[in-house]
């Protein structure tokens, strides 16, 4: 792909560099505070399960993807299913396979360090903001770095708060912390719909997990109806 | 209770995975072609994970959950904002245990 461009003004060609991942981190800023809530909350819920302070916050800094960290709390036990946990974790994560899917043709054109780094620290926010950058005619991918940064910094922060927060608040389902998962995922599903033709796969999904639960190991039912819904979503629409 | 080494070892296998996901689609794509099949798959598994949380965690959950995740759904519906919905949500919830249901 690279070989092929044919770009007469040098300015057009994709870059990295320090200015953009700079760019990158002040312009995301009016975004990033959006998540605050979001990083607040599962501190809050982590510590409503009984996770250490310093744990929800490495999962914070290490994971840094918010709703497949709302979604292994559910998983967190002794012994720790380490299947189930790294299936459900790669099924609600899978969706940056197409976030950097619809990078590609813009960072292949950039050297594999910068690649890598603006991949890093990728999420949906800040794909958002590097595509609509993309189309006012950005060519430097430091900014997708720069933003994964500004978020990444203000999703460990406010974990930190709601998780420090939690443990000296006692019992948190007076707060409704105990619905907080369940409610944002609620609302994501919500938000997700496009129509009547989603309704076969979504049923599927919901049918399978619920069956699942009766007659499946601990979380697979989760794996379980991802599958289902993603089986029949593909049928139906591929 | 779970022991710290375990559930760093458990948090840094799940990093490597997310960060498979995050380098992955670049990866795939300088080798083949995403087909509308694959994005579908994926599109469709990736909401699927979220209504098999969501589905029986309600069922399972008392009815002030189930109040909850309803008005959670009505604002999401109405206004777009899962950030607003979630408040609602907690909200409808807090308020229903504190009156003792």
């Amino acid at each position: 792909m690279a070989e092929q461009t044919t770009v007469t003004d040098r300015a057009q060609i994709p870059r990295f560099t320090a200015k953009g991942v700079w760019r990158g981190c002040v312009e995301i800023a009016p975004i990033a505070v959006f998540i605050i809530p979001f990083g607040i909350a599962f501190g809050v819920a982590a510590s409503a399960k009984g996770i250490a302070p310093e744990v929800s916050i490495l999962m914070s800094i290490a994971i840094y993807a918010g709703a497949s960290q709302f979604a292994l709390l559910d998983l967190w036990y002794a012994p720790l299913p380490l299947a189930t946990l790294a299936l459900t974790v790669l099924a609600v994560n899978a969706r940056h396979i197409l976030l950097g899917a619809a990078l590609a043709p813009w960072l292949l054109q950039i050297p594999i360090k910068g690649r890598l780094a603006a991949l890093i620290g990728l999420s949906d926010g800040s794909f958002a903001y590097a595509m609509s950058a993309r189309e006012r005619g950005e060519v430097d991918a430091g900014i997708l770095f720069g933003s994964g940064i500004a978020m990444w910094l203000i999703w460990i922060a406010s974990t930190a708060v709601g998780a420090l927060a939690g443990s000296f608040l006692g019992d948190l389902t007076r707060f409704g912390f105990d619905a907080v998962m369940v409610t944002y995922f609620a609302a994501v599903v919500v938000g997700q719909w496009k129509g009547a033709k989603d309704l076969y796969p979504w049923l599927a999904a919901a049918a399978v997990a619920v069956i699942g639960t009766y007659v499946l190991p601990p979380g697979w039912h989760i794996i379980a109806g991802a599958l289902a819904g993603g089986i029949v979503g593909t049928w139906r629409h591929g | 209770m779970v022991d710290t080494v375990a559930a760093v070892a458990a948090v840094l296998l799940l990093t490597l995975v997310t960060m498979a996901t995050r380098v992955g689609g670049v990866w795939m794509m300088s080798y083949v072609k995403i087909t509308p099949r694959i994005e579908a798959f994926l599109k469709y598994m990736a909401v699927s994970v979220l209504i098999s949380i969501v589905v029986p965690t309600t069922l399972a959950a008392a009815p002030r959950i189930w109040m909850a995740v309803a008005a959670a759904a009505l604002v999401a519906a109405v206004t777009h904002s899962a950030l607003s919905a979630m408040l609602v949500g907690a909200a409808v919830a807090a308020v229903v245990k504190n009156l003792g249901m």
